[in-house]
């Protein structure tokens, strides 16, 4: 039975053979994303994140799990990678230039041009706060990238002969696509992260009725119904707004590429509403490149953009200057944009470590930090942080954290598994007590199986394939010649012979296949003796059946041949002696294939034996 | 344990066992396992768990817990096995019945939590950590441990079977060297009884019909063999290798790739070279496995050091199948001698071929990948047959790009099935490539040369850039390998016409609308003009062509990987002279702005770090050779670029302008040697007339401005860089006496007090013109060596310290959960 195999390989776990195991939340986590699917024969890995939470090789999945058997370039068919997030990508560089993966990796074409700055971003902090020297390279990201096919959405890219690919739009992050996996009739739909509601720069998630053998659907806020957006804007800009006009400064740590655009749309269109002056800066120096990127890949955001494209483009920002290092010691109030987005290192943290100790200024940050940074100390409250040299630095200015992840909702999960209308649904990215409230709602609503399968265990799905068949209009016609007009409703049986040929599976008339196949026909047929106790010659036995068979099969043709034997359509009895017992007659019922009921029919009846002479 | 974590663990315990408070960041118990490991590895367990009575509590009160969270009860399970894993603290544990509570049938392993794989998880690993001594085996017996192990090699979860598996092959193996079981016999017989039941639940596994359970079987065997040396291995061999045996006489071969990890794994092991029955099992199973099936086996057999000649010579040959039979299948008349006897193209791997696309493109896969990894081995089979294998490569890049003839069916077959097919062509040119390092006769060569450049040429190439960049590579070592003229100073004639065919295709290339053809053209050029710059037919060649021009325009591509790379090709190019600033066309007579002057623009102006900081890789290396642009005014040069690279954004930028920097120095006072600048005495500092002009030197190109600033730079490898600077500086200038005391001149307290606003974040204004002297008298009064001390941990060691991860844990009880996912 051909079957489908989904493997998330998402976080190390026990066993693993090249780094000491961890307890991690089993394949319900959102750490990294990083999914096997074996598919009609052809393996394809799906993302391949990192877990920006540890600073040693646990970070990447363990690819060792990938096959036991050979190199992986020769196991895996291509890679996909979903969108531009770390815990998407940030192992790719990894897995390709130091793991040794030398075959095709597929994503979109914002996908392959913002990773690298991504990749770039964080390989530097890695190197920056560590000098780890067990780190990809800048070299190592450009060659990766040299490997990636970019694809278009909705093209339908054919990987081999076998295998295609397809990208849906899925909001979240610019770029972000979900991938349709197709082998022959089976599917797999990947959404990866995506966003069901338009936001203020990108639009919401669409797939169409795909039907897919499996949904594999991100469940990050699995039972979150979130409040509009619009509300957190509206609190974020509040906040700055009032820092700002109280002479504050408000930092807000970023990552490159992704929310930063979002907040400096938000508050350019805010400033140039409210005629502000206090300045903007953006940190990294990379602003330039990553609205290069936004103003290129204009296609891929929302309806609003693109139609103000024309007048103006959203990323073109009047009042969001590049930062330089002597701008944080000015006096008066602004607001930054520094990297990291985590606070563990670099600008980002040295400007907190500047304006940390007034109350006046604020510090907004815009995603969750993960532990052993000092963005996760002050979000989880505390005041007093230990600095170098013993100091203590005491956090007076204000700490705010604000969510402006784009993840769909139960709600919109719900939607996007109504409008693929898949057969099964699995479930990965999320938190398990709550991915198994939604697996139920899922279960219950569609009728369909849903999984949810912890890193490491394999969910297996059996599948039958629809094969398409060609009918000859030649058996069709005769098949209508028999009567009966073909009716939907009322499904007939019809016999042919199926012949597989070029790849291609065709039901036919038996003649026919003969013909195309250059084959002679063969009968073959069934002998059974039945023992009659009958003293008279074998002539007068044989006429003695053929009227016992006339008289009970009245709508058969039964008939007497001049050699003695009886024919019932196509089966044929004839008497012999009994070689031992000469009062015993042999009768040999004999018939084809195609009259096997009859033949066994006319067994069981002369078996009951004839009746008396009268 | 440090007093303040000690001071802070009770707390934390009680928030571990608290079902209302639960632990938010995932990665929070894994750091904190990290931390009680470094603890328990330094000290003794006991005294621990003596210390602080809240972590025997914590354990208890897990196991009492209605309902406790299944990553807190592995946590659990692992910080007992941790513990557990020194004997004393083991019978600690014991007398309070708690590893029993933990590890046997009343604990989570009948419970509702065992569902969880993070549960089955944490007690193998605990189980693994406790497994150290003589009473852990016999806990082990007695809580039927090794059972459940048994079940748990079928995990669903990859993880826990996989971790089964190695937890039974660490426990046969301290069951085998426990001291108290003597020297055990290798027939096994007065085995102890642990390693009994392990060795024959593996035989009935081997016994099996079902391969999931053959496969665990081979897979605790070949872990065993590949970790276990002790004499037992043998006893251990000779009592199931029958079994083994069994297994190969079956059709099809159940688990054949775990059967060819454990006997390649025995073959390796010292059992290996002791059993003659070995080598013959192994030929028979190269035998008995389809092609496919017998690559990974030959490749095994032909990297082992000692194996018989005759096993060898079998695994070379179905190696060399596959392109034995491509050799056949292109041979237009009986060609030259192909592959030595046994690899003529069996029929096994032709069926294989004709079967289907994906067998056919695997098995060619295969054998490349693995004749090319054979290649680079000391222990490849000799004679190597370098000349059919590149004919063989050669053939098979023709198939692909339907330039070849097929006179055969087979030959048919191929071209239709490996036209156009990027999977082959990536791996034969990959493979072609490794070849470049032997020789072949010319004729061969020149085919090698004409198909490279038909792959070169091809705009097929260009949507599979990686096939392009493949070639170029390939190229790159066959241009690179091949042999000097007899007069040996230049390039040899078929060499000369190849680079004449190549560079308009080269040139070609460098226009693509595709960066990644672009990029993979300019570090072609940079590679080959790195090793021929000094040719003079390359450089006739070249100069000929409109490379360099083409390169030069590429500095001002719109893809930032392209301008770095065309950075790099023309300070290459210019290096040796290849690379002559153009003329106006309009004005011939005006010169336009040399090249030191483009690239320092680029490195001012250009919004990407990539090709700024190529171009400080070029100037860096510019000073090391002592390039014509800067020995024209060295100090203007340095001066220059410094002032550039110090405002630069990028901390990449800017440890380049540091170690530009370090050569400027090296040059002016002497190498470091060993860099390091206190390790020795230094008799070869500078005389202090010429000291005092070094330092003159440095002020001027303002190195100490740039340098002392850098020290306090918030991105930690710029001001690592900046120490290590100052401190071969100072210890350069220290032994002779250097200039005179400054003492506390204005100009020394104005040094100071900038280091200090600096030091404290400030930017501040430059400093100006500065004194020799009081530069000298700063640097003699800081403390660089603690600075170095410092800067030499990571900048976030605060934050990642145990204490911290107390800290952030009772911190964010509650606090962070929600906010999980919006870290992306």
């Amino acid at each position: 039975m051909p079957e489908i195999r989904v493997t998330p390989l998402g976080a190390a776990e026990a066993g693993s053979t090249s780094h000491p195991p961890s307890c991690s939340g089993a394949g319900q986590d959102v750490g990294r994303s990083c999914i096997l699917v074996s598919i009609g024969g052809k393996n394809v890995m799906l993302d391949c994140g990192m877990h920006m939470g540890f600073s040693d090789d646990r970070r990447f999945p363990d690819f060792s799990y990938i096959t036991r058997n050979g190199r992986l370039t020769d196991f895996l068919d291509c890679v996909i990678i979903s969108h531009f997030h770390l815990d998407h990508c940030g192992a790719l560089p990894y897995f390709s230039e130091m793991v040794g993966y030398d075959g095709p990796i597929y994503m979109t074409q914002p996908t392959q041009a913002i990773c690298p700055i991504l990749l770039e971003d964080y390989r530097k902090i890695a190197v920056d706060k560590k000098g780890e020297a067990n780190f990809f390279t800048s070299q190592m990201i450009k060659d990766c990238m040299k490997k990636v096919v970019a694809v278009h959405l909705h093209q339908t890219v054919q990987v081999d002969d076998e295998l295609e690919i397809k990208a849906y739009y899925a909001g979240h992050v610019l770029g972000a696509a979900m991938f349709q996996i197709k082998v022959g009739s089976e599917s797999v739909v990947y959404t990866g992260d995506y966003n069901m509601t338009p936001d203020r720069h990108l639009g919401a998630a669409w797939i169409d009725k795909c039907r897919p053998n499996l949904l594999i659907t991100e469940s990050t806020y699995a039972t979150t119904i979130r409040d509009s957006k619009r509300c957190r804007e509206r609190d974020f800009l509040k906040k700055v707004h009032e820092t700002v006009e109280r002479g504050g400064k408000v930092l807000i740590p970023v990552f490159a590429l992704g929310r930063a655009q979002e907040l400096c749309i938000l508050l350019e269109t805010f400033w140039e509403r409210m005629d502000l002056k206090a300045p903007i800066y953006f940190s990294t120096g990379l602003t330039e490149k990553a609205n290069h990127y936004y103003k290129l890949f204009i296609p891929w955001t929302n309806q609003k953009i693109r139609k103000t494209f024309v007048q103006r483009n959203m990323f073109e920002f009047k009042h969001i200057k590049a930062f330089d290092r002597a701008f944080a010691d000015s006096p008066g109030p602004m607001v930054v944009f520094a990297t990291p987005g985590m606070l563990h290192a670099g600008q980002s943290l040295q400007i907190f470590r500047k304006w940390a100790g007034s109350e006046r200024n604020m510090v907004i940050m815009p995603g969750y930090c993960v532990q052993g940074t000092v963005g996760h100390k002050i979000l989880s409250g505390q005041r007093k942080l230990e600095m170098e040299g013993r100091q203590v630095l005491e956090v007076k200015m204000q700490v705010e954290y604000m969510s402006f992840s784009a993840h769909a909702d139960a709600k919109g999960i719900m939607q996007l598994v109504g409008q693929a209308e898949p057969e099964n649904v699995l479930l990965v990215h999320g938190e398990a007590k709550k991915m198994e409230f939604l697996k139920q709602k899922i279960e219950q609503e569609f009728r369909v199986s849903c999984y949810m399968p912890a890193n490491g265990e394999t969910v297996t799905l059996s599948t039958s394939p629809s094969i398409p068949v060609g009918i000859s209009l030649g058996l069709l016609k005769r098949e209508m010649a028999q009567g009966l007009l073909p009716d939907a409703k009322k499904p007939r049986l019809l016999h042919g012979t199926l012949i597989m040929k070029d790849s291609n599976f065709r039901l036919v008339s038996s003649e026919q296949a003969l013909k195309e196949l250059g084959l002679s026909e063969h009968q073959l047929r069934f002998t059974c003796r039945v023992h009659l106790h009958d003293t008279r010659k074998e002539q007068e036995t044989a006429l003695r059946v053929y009227s016992h068979l006339k008289s009970v099969l009245k709508d058969h043709c039964v008939q007497h041949l001049p050699d003695g034997s009886v024919t019932v359509e196509s089966i044929l009895i004839q008497a012999a002696a009994h070689s031992e017992d000469p009062s015993t007659k042999v009768l040999l019922v004999s018939w084809t294939y195609q009259d096997e009921e009859l033949g066994s029919y006319l067994t069981s009846l002369l078996k009951k034996g004839l009746p008396q002479a009268s | 344990m440090d007093p303040e974590c000690s001071r802070l663990l009770p707390a934390l315990c009680a928030v571990l066992v608290d079902p209302r408070q639960p632990v938010a960041d995932d990665t929070c118990l894994e750091k904190l396992l990290d931390w009680f490991k470094t603890v328990t590895e330094a000290g003794p367990s006991l005294l621990l768990l003596q210390e602080n009575p809240c972590l025997v509590e914590l354990l208890f009160r897990v196991l009492k817990a209605h309902d406790p969270h299944p990553r807190v009860l592995s946590f659990s399970l692992r910080l007992a096995g941790l513990f557990a894993a020194q004997e004393d603290c083991f019978q600690y544990l014991q007398q309070g019945e708690l590893l029993p509570m933990l590890f046997g049938e009343a604990g989570p392993l009948g419970g509702a939590a065992w569902t969880a794989p993070t549960v089955r998880s944490g007690w193998l690993q605990g189980l693994r950590s406790l497994a150290q001594h003589p009473s852990a085996l016999l806990f082990l017996a007695d809580c039927g441990a090794v059972d459940t192990i048994f079940s748990l090699q079928g995990d669903s979860s990859l993880f826990v079977a996989s971790a089964a598996g190695q937890l039974l092959v660490h426990i046969l193996a301290l069951a085998m060297q426990s001291p108290a079981e003597g020297h055990p016999s290798p027939q096994g017989c007065d085995w102890p009884a642990c390693a009994q039941k392990i060795v024959c639940h593996v035989e009935d596994s081997l016994h099996s019909t079902a391969t999931p359970q053959v496969t665990q079987a081979l897979n605790v065997l070949t872990t065993t063999f590949g970790h276990c040396h002790g004499p037992w291995t043998q006893g251990l061999w000779v009592r199931l290798s029958p079994l083994v045996a069994c297994l190969l006489e079956k059709d099809p071969i159940p688990a054949s790739h775990s059967l060819m990890d454990l006997l390649l794994s025995v073959a390796r092991s010292p059992v290996g070279s002791s059993d003659c029955g070995l080598w013959e099992t192994l030929a028979q199973t190269l035998s008995h496995l389809s092609p496919i099936q017998a690559g990974p086996l030959a490749l095994g057999i032909l990297k082992l050091q000692d194996c018989p000649q005759a096993l060898k010579t079998q695994a070379f040959g179905v190696l060399l199948q596959p392109l034995a039979c491509v050799l056949k299948a292109a041979a237009q008349s009986p060609g030259p001698p192909g592959f030595p006897e046994g690899a003529t193209g069996d029929s096994m791997t032709v069926d294989t071929f004709l079967s289907s696309k994906s067998a056919c493109v695997g098995l060619l896969c295969q054998a490349l990948a693995h004749l090319e990894l054979l290649q680079l081995l000391p222990q490849r089979p000799s004679p190597w047959p370098q000349a059919p294998l590149l004919r063989a490569a050669v053939a098979i890049l023709r198939f692909c790009n339907g330039s070849a003839a097929p006179t055969s069916d087979v030959g048919g077959h191929l071209c239709a099935v490996l036209a156009g097919c990027v999977r082959v062509q990536r791996a034969a040119l990959d493979f072609l490539g490794t070849l470049s390092q032997g020789t072949g006769p010319q004729e061969l060569v020149t085919q090698v040369f004409a198909v490279l450049l038909e792959y070169l040429t091809s705009p097929d190439s260009s949507p599979t850039v990686q096939v392009l960049k493949k070639a170029f590579q390939a190229t790159l070592r066959w241009l690179l390998g091949s042999p000097k003229a007899p007069s040996c100073c230049d390039l040899d004639p078929h060499t000369q016409l190849f680079l004449r065919e190549l560079l308009p295709v080269l040139r070609k290339r460098l226009c693509s609308p595709c960066w990644e053809a672009r990029d993979s053209g300019l570090e072609f050029l940079t590679q080959v003009t790195r090793h021929w710059g000094g040719q003079a037919a390359f450089r006739h060649a070249l100069l000929a062509s409109e490379v360099p021009e083409l390169t030069r325009q590429l500095l001002r591509d719109p893809e930032s990987y392209v301008r770095a790379s065309a950075v790099t090709a023309t300070g290459q190019l210019s290096s040796w002279g290849l690379y002559t600033t153009p003329t106006s066309p309009e004005h011939p007579e005006v010169q336009q702005e040399s090249l030191f002057t483009e690239l320092l623009h680029i490195l001012s102006t250009d919004s990407e770090g990539f090709p700024r900081r190529a171009v400080m890789q070029v100037f860096t290396q510019w000073l090391k050779d002592g390039h014509a642009d800067v020995a024209e005014d060295l100090e203007q040069f340095v001066a220059r670029v410094l002032q550039v690279a110090s405002r630069d954004l990028d901390w990449e930028v800017r440890a380049q302008g540091l170690e530009l920097a370090l050569v400027f120095l090296e040059q002016l006072l002497g190498h470091p040697g060993s860099r390091c600048p206190y390790a020795v005495a230094l008799p070869e500092a500078a005389a202090p007339a010429t000291l005092a002009q070094v330092l003159q030197a440095l002020c001027r190109v303002q190195l100490f401005e740039f340098a002392l600033r850098a020290l306090f730079d918030c991105d930690r490898p710029v001001a690592q860089k900046s120490c290590d600077l100052l401190l071969f500086l100072r210890a350069k200038a220290t032994p002779c006496g250097g200039p005179q005391e400054a003492g506390a001149s204005p100009d020394v307290v104005s040094v100071e007090a900038a280091l200090q606003r600096w030091q404290a974040g400030e930017q501040g204004q430059p400093l100006g013109e500065l004194e020799p002297e009081a530069v000298m008298a700063v640097l003699r009064s800081m403390d660089l060596e603690g600075l170095r001390g410092t800067l030499a941990k990571s900048s976030d060691h605060i934050e990642k310290s145990p204490q911290s991860l107390l800290q952030d844990l009772l911190a964010s009880v509650g606090v962070l959960g929600e906010n999980e996912a919006d870290c992306y």
